[in-house]
């Protein structure tokens, strides 16, 4: 067995270890239901901003609550300890990384996916004839 | 019907040109193919010709492309998208490839240029390098056809008007032949994306599609060689590529993390985005394919690692431009491509050239000449070895965990082979995760590239290896416990390990290079590139092990730690870090809205220390971006950015704010701020012409009621009217309450009405920032290592060029 080889074959179990551990470390999609389960324990939560709900950023205290909707429907409040991100309101869908407690969601770090300027130009020119026939 | 003020011609040339382009690869991939089974001076002639005509062709594209933005031909849907009549025409060329469209025809133009030089310099290679050569560029174009055969979408093509679009297709105003005249949407298109308006968009895309293309290559030389069973002297041709590879692929994933940096605020020079991974692993790829090249070229072993390395690094280019490109990323990534339709084509155009080149190899491994003895454990080849395979591990571990959102599509539940029971969703800390991983292959790494160039082929005396390395080893100990003492890096022995490794492949390579290089320029090639990775690492270390944000908040809220944004009132005096800072004012510069802060050094000084204006980009499209501003000095930077400020906190002029939204339908009741707010009917009044059945303007009027807390009603008409496809709103403005209601629009498929609201704000009292702070300390040893592995990969280049 030449030298290469076993280096070859540390490099494999190597591999196979980054495999098993990426896979174990990743985190799960949940809906706010599952994320309150486990109060504390960190999970990613795909949802929409709850436009009907009051949305606040204390800039003194650097605390901004708003309402958020996930993919089962469920409402829930979220409260963040960074500013409140630009352009927020026209957020099509937020990815939120943090944990449940007992009053909100506390998000470490939100992410927006913002509609494209592929929609608006339907809104500015084809759909103006929409509503009126 | 002859439409009104459409400039076909130039689009017409566009497409013309994108398919010669097409057709003439495939034709110069069948000719070449048919000179390399059966050498004969007409098929070579119609080869050589078909390459040139693509050539040609696909400047065609370029200038076409170039033409309709210049003249601002907005009929045309990328001209539209992509550039506006307010558009610099320095950002021309960042409006070129912003979109896919047009960063696919830079990737094809970089191809066709490297491919001219490769038919004239490949000679024995020339047939069947080219003819993997014309295949890859016959993919690339097809990305950009934009034919639709069968009911199927093959490419995106740039030269489509706007109202051939597939959104747009069978739109009522499709059908009017003065359309541009009578929209004003038209008139001007949606502009650049202000993020991209700087000089790094000019410079960084075509720097990284050239380190793209320079991937192909080795790779095409690989597969000549497959192909033709020689497998053998392709090495030597293609050694300078691979380094150039190394050289112009790097330079491109630097100037991402540079713009990054000074531009862009995502805090630090590296996020390990699914994007910046992408690029990144096919460069350590790259470089251990160049160096395992290096190592057959020495001592002849290592050949099929060699031939499975320079294959893979551009088997894992396509895998990334799926990867971005196709959608799959989704929302992992903040700067991925949205999927034009063009997945399932990029899943073909990866898998077609993977199966075939690991087919190929794995048919010809058996015939590849693999060394008998086994190498010494004190050669350099062994080392180097060693040292391409972690690089391999490295590059493997990083696209293993970029690949997520893929793996959810394979094995996930609703996957291809359901075995995880949940989709994996990306990493929560994912700094932290690549950061475990990749710390200790960088310190392999580095130790690997000190010892090794005191190594030699075939065997090292213990002595001369030694005496070589002993001052080195001095030296570095001395400079880099210096460093420790200085930036408190003692507590952390994984730091600490890979800054006296860093330091030593510093040292190590220096040394190497004043004594047995005797400090000649055309030896300096790895030494100076392997100088600069060290830096590189020693940089990033420290700048980012030691980063220090100086912008903690000083109020504490629900026990939460303490915040890194700070607010600033303007004229307070804070405490930042080590400055004191004060927050001037704001200016507004055309679109762009400058916040100055003044930085003292002690609290009452009258003279600022320095002054910095980082800024928030408003535009229409996209709302404010901020961006940061930096101070430099020689040993730390200063790096700031706006993350809110008092300018947001009114969204319309007249004093409303807290925004919310409802969609009523008649007879539903929505809450808003205490109130009850009930939508009785909605009344719709028209004007038209009755012969020509056509409606000039309408009018329409929602008859809500608002209830208050006492039980109290109020009724409000908030209106819309449609006149001439201008719609103008009729707000309704209860002054007592402080609401403002606005009858946003109609969705005719729920039968219900969306409603607007907002509440009057008091007005700010006194104007505040919140901003981030941060001081990185030595990141200029990142740049400046940056710098030399470049010139040191261009030098490694002009020696191999030079010796053969």
């Amino acid at each position: 067995m030449k030298r290469t080889h076993i280096a070859l074959i540390i490099i494999i179990a190597v591999a196979m270890g980054a495999i098993m551990v990426s896979l174990g470390d990743a985190s799960t999609y949940v809906n706010f239901e599952q994320a309150e389960r486990n109060p504390g324990t960190k999970y990613t939560v795909i949802g929409y901003l709850d436009k009907e709900a009051a949305m606040n950023y204390d800039a003194q205290a650097n605390r901004f609550s708003f309402g958020a909707v996930d993919k089962n429907g469920s409402k829930q409040k979220v409260i963040y300890h960074q500013p409140k991100p630009q352009d927020f309101e026209r957020s099509e869908e937020i990815t939120m990384k943090g944990f449940a407690t007992d009053s909100a969601f506390i998000a470490e770090e939100i992410l927006m996916k913002c509609p494209s300027k592929y929609n608006e130009k339907n809104e500015m020119a084809g759909n103006q004839n929409s509503y009126v026939n | 019907m002859e439409y009104i003020g459409e400039h076909l011609l130039p689009g017409f040339i566009g497409r013309l040109s994108v398919s010669t382009a097409f057709v003439s690869a495939l034709v110069a991939m069948v000719a070449y193919y048919l000179n390399a089974r059966n050498e004969n001076a007409g098929y070579r002639k119609i080869a050589r010709y078909s390459f040139g005509l693509h050539s040609l062709a696909t400047l065609g594209i370029v200038l076409s492309l170039f033409y309709l933005l210049l003249n601002h031909y907005f009929e045309y849907d990328y001209v539209w998208k992509h550039s506006s009549l307010n558009l610099e025409p320095r950002f021309v060329f960042s409006a070129f490839w912003e979109g896919q469209e047009g960063s696919f025809i830079l990737w094809l133009f970089w191809n066709a240029v490297l491919g001219l030089i490769l038919m004239f310099k490949a000679k024995d290679w020339e047939n069947h390098s080219m003819m993997v050569f014309s295949a890859v560029q016959a993919f690339i174009a097809s990305m950009v056809l934009g034919v639709y055969p069968l009911g199927l979408k093959i490419g995106s093509s740039p030269f489509v008007l706007m109202r051939e679009t597939a959104e747009n297709i069978g739109l009522p105003w499709t059908q009017l032949a003065n359309y541009l005249e009578r929209f004003p949407a038209f008139m001007d298109g949606t502009g650049l994306n202000p993020l991209l308006q700087n000089y790094w968009m000019t410079i960084h895309p075509p720097t990284l599609f050239l380190g793209f293309a320079s991937t192909l290559v080795p790779f095409a030389l690989a597969m000549a060689a497959l192909i033709k069973g020689d497998f053998k002297s392709w090495v030597k041709p293609a050694l300078p590529w691979a380094f150039f590879s190394v050289g112009i692929l790097g330079l491109g994933i630097l100037m991402g993390g540079a713009w990054a940096y000074e531009a862009l605020s995502f805090g630090g020079f590296w996020a390990w985005d699914p994007v910046e991974n992408s690029s990144l692993v096919p460069w350590i790829v790259m470089a251990g394919a160049a160096h395992l090249l290096l190592i057959y070229r020495n001592k002849r072993a290592g050949l099929s690692a060699a031939f499975i390395m320079s294959l893979l690094s551009f088997i894992l280019i396509l895998y990334s431009t799926f990867l971005t490109r196709s959608g799959i990323l989704g929302d992992s990534s903040v700067h991925s491509f949205v999927d034009l339709g063009l997945s399932g084509q990029l899943l073909i155009y990866l898998l077609f050239f993977s199966v075939l080149a690991l087919g190929l190899f794995l048919w010809r491994y058996k015939k590849i000449p693999k060394s008998k003895s086994d190498d010494d454990l004190s050669s350099r080849e062994f080392w180097m070895f060693i040292g391409s395979l972690i690089l391999f591990i490295s590059a493997f571990q990083i696209i293993f965990s970029t690949s997520l959102p893929v793996i959810n599509k394979l094995i996930g539940p609703e996957g291809l082979i359901p075995i995880l029971s949940e989709n994996k969703a990306p990493h929560l800390d994912p700094i932290a995760h690549y950061h475990s991983w990749q710390l200790p292959f960088a310190l392999v790494i580095a130790i690997l590239m000190a010892i090794g160039q005191f190594l030699r082929y075939g065997k090292t005396a213990s002595k001369v290896f030694w005496r070589g390395i002993s001052i080195a080893l001095i030296l570095s100990i001395a400079l880099a416990s210096y460093t420790a003492q200085v930036y408190y890096l003692w507590s952390e022995p994984l730091y600490l390990a890979l800054l006296y490794s860093g330091f030593f492949a510093v040292f190590s390579n220096l040394w190497y290079w004043l004594i047995s290089g005797k400090a000649n320029w055309s030896f300096a090639g790895s030494s100076v590139a392997h100088i600069g990775f060290a830096l590189i690492l020693v940089g990033a270390l420290i700048s980012n092990g030691r980063k220090q944000v100086i912008s903690r908040s000083q109020v504490f809220t629900e026990n939460q730690a303490a915040n890194e944004n700070i607010q600033m009132l303007q004229g307070d005096s804070l405490k930042l870090g080590p400055y004191t800072g004060v927050y001037e004012g704001v200016e507004m510069e055309g679109q762009k809205q400058f916040y100055k802060v003044s930085y003292f050094n002690n609290p009452g000084d009258s003279e600022p220390l320095f002054q910095l204006r980082p800024f928030l980009q408003f535009s229409d499209q996209m709302g404010p971006n901020p961006n940061p501003d930096t101070k430099h000095y020689w040993n730390y930077d200063i790096y700031t950015h706006i993350t809110y400020s008092s300018e947001l906190e009114v969204s319309s002029p007249d004093g409303f704010g807290n925004e919310a939204e409802v969609s009523l339908g008649q007879g539903d009741t929505a809450i808003y701020e205490g109130h009850f707010v009930v939508l009785d009917s909605t009344l719709a009044n028209f004007v038209g012409n009755e012969e020509r059945q056509e409606i000039l303007a309408g009018k329409l009027t929602a008859h809500l009621r608002l209830i208050n807390p006492m039980g109290t009603e109020f009724p409000i008409q908030p209106a819309f009217v449609v006149e001439n496809d201008f719609k103008e709103f009729r707000d309704t403005v209860l002054a007592m309450q402080g609401f403002k209601f606005r009858f946003e629009d109609v969705d005719p498929d729920k039968n219900e009405i969306q409603i607007r609201a907002w509440t009057k704000v008091d007005p700010i009292e006194k104007p505040y920032i919140v901003q981030k702070a941060i001081v990185f300390p030595m990141i200029n040893i990142l740049w400046m290592g940056s710098i030399l592995m470049v010139i040191g990969s261009f030098i490694a280049v002009w020696q191999r060029i030079k010796r053969s």
